[in-house]
């Protein structure tokens, strides 16, 4: 019983920051067209934070995959200013995602190297590269085709389901599309399943047949691939791509997962408990901007809010 | 000499359920008293009142004339209790000085410096009184076996007496993880402890050492006090008799079925980094047996076979084939395996059932949950699984009922062959039988079975054949027919041509 109240305290604690707002803010926050802006302006924090997961699962962590949305977003980027067509540079992007994510695997899996270290190493390789290959310039303007940037302006109108000129962004789409996979890949495939093994207990799950290399060295991929597309997101959504444009992502990724970890019977990740923890974080900055905090504030309000949804699920955990 | 201590009356409940009732305990100086039951009688219980961790509902103490007040770990240990608990806390980075003399003051020179020669000798001085003088004090205690560890600790509990005397050390489980020659120094240090003065508690699944090193028992079932009396007037059988309320005269199931012909895994002059000359072949339905001493290198007979250590040289087959590469290789060709050390090689604590128990058979790319639950709860029903339910944490299991959780997994395969290290390590008779009757069961279907036990008694109540491994070496291959545990335990420790001489 109480460790069924403690496991939904966190989402009683989404809801009541819901009514929080809606209390102060009652012309503009429980609108549609509201909540359409947060599912955007949150989509690709979540599709991060779900592609994170997937290695939290196994205990492990990405340091890396700020800086790797920065380089996907600036390949993509090099690549339209030579004149390259958008699926070409899209997929250059997350080839690039996909071969960092490898990296990753490789340090971790089989060097045996300390997730936090390997990934912090390569968090500035991959930060070193997005400005080097950019020159360290932001790249803007008539270099970004409109196929590319109108992809964040664009969605599915909602006027036959009763929201009159409202529309469901494609970015929306694509973070609900990313979670689909990773709750399926993680709840309902073997694949799934032995990560959790590993999370459980690495040499076992080895002496018991499990391929743990090869598996965290394709989580690993799965991450980064993850984190390119969070990276072409962002810089379709701003129609430019910047060398450290994905730097705040890596922190609040972790910390939605985190957030989502009190959900679980044993303190594990799960796809779904990560989704509200990224809506926690998310709606937490509309409001507190509306409501004209300042950022500051907002940022140690965030910070606290993290500790004390963690250090609350833990007590009493195992009593 | 101190009077003897007199606890009674104590009583402790959880909730609604009673975990320990009314029991009383009379423990004199100068004599090693076991305690025992079964996992679950009430035993941890029992130590932590005894420590003052836990609040007892009731409970009395008295030496002599005079009441102890017993309300808390202060209590305890100012009335000189000292309890040494199963899992040896050391601080692994520090040095073996410094974990004897923990939160003791420390010398210091000019009020500033550590002064380390001075720790030193006090150490040494702690550990000369235990009658220790190989281990060197200043290397740092994480490169210590267990058998050291445990003489830290007691050596921890000795320097905390400057000034007063301990009259009472309660042991719990030590020679759980102890090989044969550490658990003698251990019984030698308890001699020593026995001499000057001080009651010891014993707590020990271990029939055959609280037969040897005890001088009175007291037996608890169910939370109560069944037994007490003293070692020299019971036996092995009235003690299993009183922790389990069943007779044991089929402690080791008989075979049913006769042996297969067909080979299930043979090996000839291989040699691992740590083992040479292992030659055997194993038969369908048979169980062999494989001992040694610590670190004679019985891990590697059943890793060679798990694909986990390659041989460096000789030839191995496992059916007809060559050997498996890695463990998932081992589990596709139809071997199961249950490691020695339940909790880091084999489960995962905080998953529950279904996930450790189908972890090796996991197949195709969708995990379906209703036909993985059904499978489970078969399996559950196979082992005499005690568990809530599929999702049950590991954790939230006893012992014996984590090892069924590995015995289900092994069975879950159909196995050819079965790989056993210490399948009965820590777990109380009970279960023991249960997983007996479990090893029989898969044999008498035609699974060969590796079984690698320090327990000798039964190597000898199972196996049809015992490989003895001498520091690295195959020795030899005995037959257990008519074999005591004592000549077994000499085959183990001879020296190769002192065998062939006899």
């Amino acid at each position: 019983m109480i460790s069924q109240l403690r496991q939904a305290g966190t989402l009683i604690g989404l809801v009541l920051i819901v009514v929080f707002f809606t209390v102060q803010l009652p012309e503009t926050f429980l609108t549609a067209r509201n909540l359409i802006n947060v599912s955007q302006q949150i989509s690709m924090l979540a599709v991060v934070a779900f592609a994170m997961t997937v290695v939290m699962v196994m205990t492990d962590f990405d340091l890396s995959v700020g800086s790797m949305a920065s380089l996907a977003g600036i390949v993509a980027a090099v690549l339209f200013t030579a004149d390259q067509p958008v699926w070409l540079a899209v997929v250059a992007a997350l080839a690039v995602g996909v071969l960092g994510g490898v990296v990753n695997g490789v340090l971790v899996a089989v060097l045996g190297i300390l997730p936090f270290v390997a990934t912090l190493g390569t968090l500035t390789i991959y930060s070193g590269a997005a400005f080097w290959i950019s020159d360290g310039k932001t790249i803007f303007g008539r270099d970004i085709p409109k196929g590319f940037s109108e992809f964040a302006r664009g969605g599915v109108s909602l006027d036959a389901v009763g929201f009159a000129g409202v529309s469901l962004p494609y970015m929306t789409i694509l973070a609900l599309v990313v979670l689909a996979v990773v709750w399926v890949t993680l709840e309902h495939t073997t694949y799934g399943r032995r990560l959790y093994a590993i999370g459980g207990n690495a040499e076992a799950a080895r002496l018991a047949g499990v391929r743990v290399r090869w598996l965290r060295l394709s989580a690993f991929a799965i991450t980064g691939l993850g984190a390119a597309v969070a990276g072409l997101m962002y810089a379709s959504r701003v129609a430019s791509a910047n060398p450290t444009q994905g730097a705040g992502l890596m922190l609040d990724a972790i910390a939605a997962v985190f957030l989502g970890m009190t959900m679980g019977k044993e303190g594990e990740p799960r796809a779904l408990a990560t989704l509200v923890g990224v809506l926690i974080l998310g709606i937490l900055d509309n409001g507190l901007t509306q409501m004209k905090v300042d950022s500051y504030v907002r940022e140690m309000l965030v910070g606290t809010i993290v500790i004390a949804a963690v250090a609350t699920s833990s007590i009493g955990r195992r009593a | 000499m101190a009077e003897p201590l007199e606890f009674s009356a104590m009583t402790k409940r959880y909730g609604a359920a009673t975990v320990l009732s009314d029991v009383s305990l009379r423990l004199s100086p100068g004599r090693v008293h076991a305690l025992m039951g079964e996992n679950g009688a009430g035993k941890s219980t029992l130590i932590k009142l005894l420590a003052g961790v836990v609040p007892a509902d009731s409970m009395l103490v008295r030496q002599g004339a005079r009441t102890l007040p017993l309300r808390s770990a202060a209590d305890a240990h100012a009335a000189g209790f000292r309890v040494i608990h199963q899992e040896l806390n050391i601080v692994p980075q520090l040095s073996v000085a410094e974990n004897i003399l923990l939160g003791q003051p420390i010398p210091q020179r000019f009020g500033l410096l550590v002064h380390w020669a001075e720790l030193a000798r006090r150490a040494r001085a702690a550990l000369a009184e235990l009658g220790v003088s190989h281990m060197d004090v200043r290397r740092q205690a994480g490169g210590l076996g267990t058998g050291d560890r445990m003489l830290v600790k007691i050596a921890a509990a000795l320097v905390q007496d400057a000034g007063q005397t301990a009259c009472l050390y309660v042991l719990d489980e030590p020679t759980a993880a102890l090989n044969g020659a550490e658990a003698e120094k251990l019984f030698a240090v308890i001699g020593r402890l026995k001499q000057q003065g001080a009651a010891i508690l014993y707590v020990s699944h271990r029939m055959a050492e609280v037969m040897d090193i005890c001088d009175d028992v007291t037996v608890l079932r169910n939370g109560r006090h069944i037994l007490t009396t003293e070692i020299a007037q019971t036996s092995r059988d009235q003690i299993i008799h009183a922790m389990t309320g069943r007779d044991v005269a089929d402690a080791y199931p008989p075979r049913r079925t006769p042996l297969g012909d067909a080979v299930v895994c043979a090996a000839e002059g291989v040699s691992t980094a740590r083992l040479t000359g292992l030659t055997f072949t194993l038969r369908q339905g048979e169980i062999l047996g494989v001992a040694g001493l610590a670190g004679a290198g019985q891990g590697d007979v059943l890793s060679l076979f798990l694909g986990s250590v390659r041989p460096t040289a000789g030839k191995a087959v496992l059916s007809g084939g060559v050997l498996p590469t890695s463990p998932a290789q081992a589990w596709a060709r139809g071997v199961a395996h249950v490691p020695q050390e339940r909790r880091s090689e084999g489960l995962m604590m905080r998953m529950g059932v279904r996930a450790n128990a189908l972890l090796p058979h996991l197949t195709g790319v969708i995990a379906r949950k209703g036909p993985e639950r059904r499978r489970v709860a078969d399996l559950s029903a196979a082992v005499n699984l005690k568990a809530a339910g599929p999702e049950q944490s590991l954790w939230q299991l006893s012992g014996g009922n984590q090892q069924k959780v590995m015995f289900a997994r092994a069975m879950a395969g159909q196995p050819k062959l079965l790989l056993l290290g210490e399948p009965t390590r820590g777990i109380d008779v009970g279960a023991r039988f249960e997983i007996y009757k479990l090893i029989r069961a898969l044999a008498d279907g035609g699974c060969g079975v590796l079984l690698s036990s320090t327990d000798l008694p039964e190597l000898l109540g199972l196996c049809d054949r015992i490989l003895v491994l001498q520091a690295g070496r195959q020795a030899t291959i005995l037959s257990p027919d008519g074999m005591a545990p004592a000549d077994l335990l000499g085959a183990l420790q001879a020296a190769p041509l002192a065998l062939e001489t006899t």
